[in-house]
């Protein structure tokens, strides 16, 4: 387990390349020794350039990469101590179930009897004990992702293991065993983990911090809560949370944002002049819908009208979509919520302590 | 699908097969035929059209009046057999290098290298065997099964890299990446991590090797003389102003042997699934 740091790190494929175009951006990273990261954004954004970074399958083009101070800008992949589980499973066929797992401790020229312990532990927490001999190619393609796994997970000295979205190929019913199974081999001997996933649900239950990138960028970092309710922008707010941020384009007025006729009371206001450009943001599950017979809100709550256009069913909860004069605004509600008909008008209430002022995209800083 | 369609692809099998295998026929009789069998009209049934004899036999391995092909036939088999095994081997590391890593020659990038390796088979043979005859006379390796398994892996280590790389291309990079993260040293990692996986690609190309390594005639015909001849020479060598098509026969049948128990056990490797699906 190792402190792992990239100094201004950054990755062009193509030297000579605009800066405005590398695969990577100067980017300066710590990810703490023994904790668990998830890496998001959408695909093209450097994920995977990151990685190979990290485990010396690409020498960054600028910059320097530490492990426990120690640099490593230059090291050979295999001598870096790094494990990966990459996002098909990757498996030697020839190979029985065990010497699959002891591959990477035979590479390592450990003993004999330690391998057999540690493969042991590993197969056991994977639920593989019973088929060590079988060989590798007669497994089902679960079976040989969680053989990966394994493998990635199977020697305890290294200096962290990366996940590159290892359970895409999983069906999802074994997706939530499986990464109870990860976290619960991760915590035994609590390596430092960078977990990549486009699906920020698995990424917000399995990583202890959410490390957002795109185009090359690292664009936010912080836990899932800090991401869910304070994203540092609009593109976080639109990428972190299902359904996105809602995003409403307004200009300032008195401290508030005005949207039409609507003047919607903001969380804190923004240190730009009366009459710029503001945009409010507000996650879809703190709108209420207000409907004739609940009470109407108070003065911590902004009334805003609109009509109900569409409404999809998530099963346990249902995303309505109100028009708003010529902006949507999506609101999450639980099932049992009273939702009126499609085409009526509704009322909602935008709770202030949740109403964020975005300006050029960015969240504004307290302005008092 | 209604029966005629599935009748007239049998009907044409069928015919494709009768094709095919009349040279066999005509030659498996032949072979059993002496000098008056031959003359006048074509027959096929032994001893009711004519009377076998293994005169042809004999003759090729060694009887009176005839060429004894063994000594060629095991000078055939050491050159087809060494250069196809060395050409295996080097041709797999030039592609797994051309495969996995980025060279540049001048302006010559990966793709312009393995071009130029395969580009060594499009120019005619006279052009090439020139030059191989002043290499090989000048380490005296002339008329030598030493100088021919060098010309011959020349030859064939530009089908051995085509084959290869194509084949190294398809095998996902993360094989070999995961081996590099498990320790292994690029050399380790292809021989433990991706030349096990391989099998059916150094299959095909060990076939082609060694089809090709068993025909040539050109090369053995220009870069030996008395000491070393290879099958098909000493098959050409047989000829005379009446072609006698007995022993001719014979010794093609005796020839493609080899090949021939190749061809059986790649089948028997194909049909036991083990060239689909490699990798995953």
């Amino acid at each position: 387990m190792a402190t792992l740091t990239l100094e201004n790190v950054a990755q062009t494929y193509n030297p000579g390349e605009d800066p405005d175009r590398w695969a990577l951006k100067p980017l300066e990273l710590t990810l703490e020794s023994g904790r668990t990261y998830a890496l998001v954004g959408p695909s093209g954004c450097g994920k995977t350039t990151l990685l190979n970074i990290l485990s010396g399958l690409v020498t960054p083009s600028h910059g320097r990469v530490t492990f426990d101070g120690v640099d490593v800008t230059s090291t050979p992949t295999r001598l870096r101590n790094i494990a990966q589980v990459f996002q098909f499973p990757v498996i030697y066929r020839s190979m029985t179930v065990r010497d699959n797992l002891a591959f990477p401790l035979e590479c390592r020229g450990w003993p004999r009897s330690r391998i057999e312990e540690r493969v042991r532990a590993v197969a056991e927490a994977l639920g593989l004990a019973d088929g060590l001999d079988v060989p590798a190619s007669r497994l089902s393609a679960d079976e040989k992702q969680l053989i990966s796994l394994g493998r990635g997970l199977v020697r305890d000295d290294v200096a962290a293991v990366l996940m590159d979205e290892p359970l895409t190929v999983i069906d999802p019913q074994l997706k939530l065993s499986l990464r109870r199974k990860i976290r619960q081999l991760s915590d035994e001997f609590a390596p430092t983990v960078i977990y990549v996933t486009h699906d920020q649900y698995e990424a917000m239950t399995f990583a202890q911090e959410l490390l957002v990138m795109s185009e090359g960028r690292l664009i936010q970092r912080g836990t899932p809560e800090q991401l869910f309710e304070s994203p540092s922008s609009t593109f976080v707010g639109w990428f972190v949370g299902s359904p996105s941020m809602n995003f409403l384009r307004g200009t300032l007025e008195r401290g508030a944002a005005r949207v039409g006729e609507h003047l919607i009371d903001l969380a804190w206001s923004p240190p730009v002049p009366h009459g710029s450009e503001v945009t409010v943001g507000i996650r879809p599950e703190y709108i209420r819908i207000v409907d004739g017979g609940s009470h109407p809100g108070d003065a911590s709550e902004t009334s805003v009208h609109g009509r109900l256009v569409a409404v999809q069913d998530h099963g346990e909860s249902r995303v309505c979509e109100i028009q708003v004069r010529e902006q949507q605004v999506a609101v999450k509600v639980r099932r049992e919520v009273h939702v009126p008909k499609v085409g009526s008008f509704v009322d909602l209430g935008l709770p202030r302590s949740k109403c964020l002022p975005y300006v050029e995209g960015r969240l504004a800083t307290c302005g008092d | 699908m209604s029966r005629w369609p599935r009748r007239a692809q049998y009907l044409l099998l069928i015919v494709w097969a009768v094709f095919t295998a009349m040279p066999f026929l005509w030659a498996i009789t032949t072979s059993f035929k002496d000098v008056n069998a031959v003359q006048g009209h074509v027959t096929y049934v032994p001893w009711l059209e004519f009377e076998p004899t293994l005169e042809a036999w004999r003759q090729i391995f060694g009887g009176a009046g005839g060429v004894n092909l063994v000594g060629p036939f095991v000078n055939s088999l050491i050159i087809t057999v060494c250069a196809s095994a060395i050409a295996i081997v080097l041709g797999a590391l030039a592609a797994y290098g051309l495969s996995r890593f980025r060279y540049r020659i001048g302006p010559a990038k990966n793709k312009d290298i393995v071009f130029f390796f395969v580009s060594q088979r499009i120019m005619p043979p006279v052009v090439l065997v020139i030059p191989f005859f002043f290499l090989l006379q000048m380490p005296g390796l002339l008329d030598t099964r030493l100088g021919l398994i060098i010309v011959t892996v020349a030859l064939l280590l530009p089908i051995a890299v085509w084959v290869m790389v194509d084949f190294f291309d398809n095998i996902p990079r993360e094989i070999d990446e995961m081996a590099m993260l498990e320790g292994c040293t690029p050399m380790q990692a292809f021989l433990r991590a991706i030349v096990p996986n391989s099998a059916p690609g150094l299959t095909v190309a060990a076939m082609f090797c060694a089809v090709f390594g068993w025909n040539d005639f050109f090369f053995a015909f220009r870069l030996t003389f008395t000491q070393v001849q290879t099958l098909p020479q000493a098959v050409v060598a047989l000829n005379s102003s009446i072609p006698p098509w007995w022993t001719l026969s014979a010794a093609a049948l005796f020839g493609i042997i080899p090949l021939l128990v190749l061809a059986v056990l790649v089948e028997r490797y194909l049909s036991k699934g083990n060239l689909a699906g490699a990798v995953r």
